[in-house]
């Protein structure tokens, strides 16, 4: 049994190092100007410099304080909301429409709505974050309540839970499974919308920089912010899973 | 051996018994239930005496799970009324307890066996400190007390099911409804709960109504037989069983008497299938 996780983390590395591989072989064979694309040597060193004692570390810092308190904001609004919604029907019917209408927005389009309201500061690009991730776990909270199996509410009713009880108990619990798959794409959310936020409003952090890496020609810089931002990703990526697994614990088949 | 009190008394033909002795548990008082013109039940009376076990019987679509979804509460009569210890029953009462035949959805995947049965306990409001004793009681009692920290899909059918018994039990029901509790179970662990039910019942006291299709299941269980016609729904015949108590799987069904009924319902209930 404890092979198997075994044998996919090998080839998981396997996998990486061969990018790595490939990506050395095209810039060493100079298909594209080294001025805008550095290989893997020049980019570990500028990590490496810019990790110790360089901006990066405080950068890094920003970002993901911005991506993660978006999305704390729009799990929040979210889940609380989707919870209201999706535990009554009638509400449902109310306001199912007017969020199809909202969801397919652009998190984008709101960019200029959020300046305008806000100007070129921290809450801008944190609302813009915490707009773009919301739907995700707003739809998949208030299509969870409605799943639930029916018998549930029966057995709910006969055993006398109170509508608290039943929210909290099996309705929560039922969408579960669909929560926490939206948690992980908003969180993904989260950091494209920190990124392109700290770009669009000039706060200090990860987007900021690599953009200003960008404009002076300093690719290593550049690259060295996307791997880390990669990193973030992945990173944040694989907690979420580990706390999906514990507390999908009961589910029949793990993923 | 306690030989049932029912024996004695004369069969009764149309839909109206006499309890025995006082009130009566439950009392169904001409309840009519129809879905716009569509007539489901078409007006049943019936009066269960405190800890009788009922068998209702009868061809599908004769309305016997909505039945007892209106005993549960879960129904509302379109006329006519429910009424349990002498007062009316206005929706689902936690002295009603009613174990659904589809375990699977009844249950709740992401609790242990021990945390469903706590649901019960939880609802009504019973102190955290004492659940677990209580739980631990009820798991042992249904013989699931090795299986308390599993989550049903790691349970076999008879298991879960099971399970949902010991949750009903947690809610201290008077009355018991079984809707096809084991239509989906292989014939030993059918039988093994049979008497497991008997034993509940028999030691708490509980007053039990069992839907089945099973006609030696219905003998089995019951010390009556409600045999519903359908179109619209509505009592055909009852039928007393006098056989003894405890019974016994292997000589309860071999007793004439046993026989006797079972081809008695068999050819009751061919005639409605014609």
């Amino acid at each position: 049994m404890k092979a198997v996780p075994l044998r996919k983390l090998v080839l998981g590395i396997g996998g990486l190092a061969a990018f790595i591989l490939l990506w050395k072989l095209v810039t060493d064979a100079k298909l594209v100007s080294p001025v805008f694309f550095p290989g893997p040597e020049r980019t570990y060193v500028a990590l490496v410099k810019g990790l110790s004692g360089g901006p990066l570390l405080s950068q890094t810092f920003e970002t993901v304080k911005r991506m993660l308190l978006g999305w704390l904001l729009a799990s929040f609004v979210g889940i609380l909301f989707g919870a209201l919604v999706g535990v009554s029907k009638r509400a449902r019917a109310f306001i199912a429409p007017t969020l199809e209408l909202l969801r397919p927005l652009p998190a984008s389009a709101m960019i200029p709505v959020a300046i305008a309201f806000l100007g070129f500061s921290d809450n801008m690009v944190l609302v813009v974050i915490a707009f773009g991730a919301l739907w995700p776990m707003l739809l998949a909270t208030v299509h969870g309540f409605a799943a639930m199996e029916p018998r549930l509410y029966e057995v709910s009713e006969v055993l006398g839970l109170n509508r608290a009880q039943v929210i909290w108990k099996l309705a929560l619990p039922s969408a579960m499974p669909m929560i926490l798959a939206s948690l992980r794409l908003g969180l993904t959310i989260s950091l494209i919308l920190a990124v392109v936020g700290e770009m669009l409003a000039s706060r200090e952090g990860l987007g900021q920089s690599i953009l200003a890496a960008s404009r002076s020609f300093r690719s290593a810089d550049l690259f060295a912010g996307i791997v880390i931002l990669g990193a973030i990703g992945l990173f944040g990526s694989r907690l979420l899973s580990v706390a999906e697994r514990h507390l999908l614990r009961w589910q029949a088949s793990s993923r | 051996m306690v030989v049932t009190q029912l024996s004695t008394r004369p069969r009764h033909g149309g839909g109206h018994s006499a309890p025995r002795s006082g009130e009566p548990r439950i009392r169904i008082r001409d309840v009519t239930l129809a879905y716009g013109p569509l007539q489901i039940i078409g007006g049943i009376s019936l009066d269960i005496a405190s800890g009788e076990t009922i068998s209702v019987i009868g061809p599908s679509g004769c309305g016997k799970t909505t039945l007892l979804r209106m005993l549960a509460g879960l129904a509302r009569p379109t006329s006519g009324g429910v009424e349990l210890d002498g007062s009316v029953l206005g929706g689902p009462n936690r002295s009603v307890a009613i174990v659904f035949q589809d375990y699977g959805k009844a249950l709740l995947p992401w609790r242990t066996a021990a945390g469903n049965v706590s649901l019960a306990l939880e609802a009504r409001g019973c102190p955290a400190k004492e659940r677990p004793a209580i739980v631990r009681d009820l798991l042992e009692k249904i013989g699931l007390g090795q299986h308390a920290a599993k989550y049903p899909r790691e349970m076999s059918g008879g298991m879960q099911q099971r399970l949902q018994i010991a949750r009903c039990l947690a809610q201290e029901p008077k009355v018991l409804l079984m809707d096809e509790p084991f239509g989906a179970l292989d014939a030993m662990t059918r039988q093994a709960l049979q008497d497991e039910v008997l034993g509940l019942v028999a030691t708490t006291g509980a007053t039990m109504v069992f839907v089945t299709h099973d006609l030696e299941e219905a003998i089995y269980l019951g010390d009556r037989i409600v045999c519903l016609q359908p179109n619209p729904g509505r009592v055909g015949r009852i039928v007393d069983v006098s056989l003894a108590r405890p019974r016994d799987q292997l000589l309860t069904r071999e007793d004439p008497e046993f026989l006797r009924l079972r081809r008695e319902l068999y050819d009751l209930i061919k005639d409605d299938h014609q």
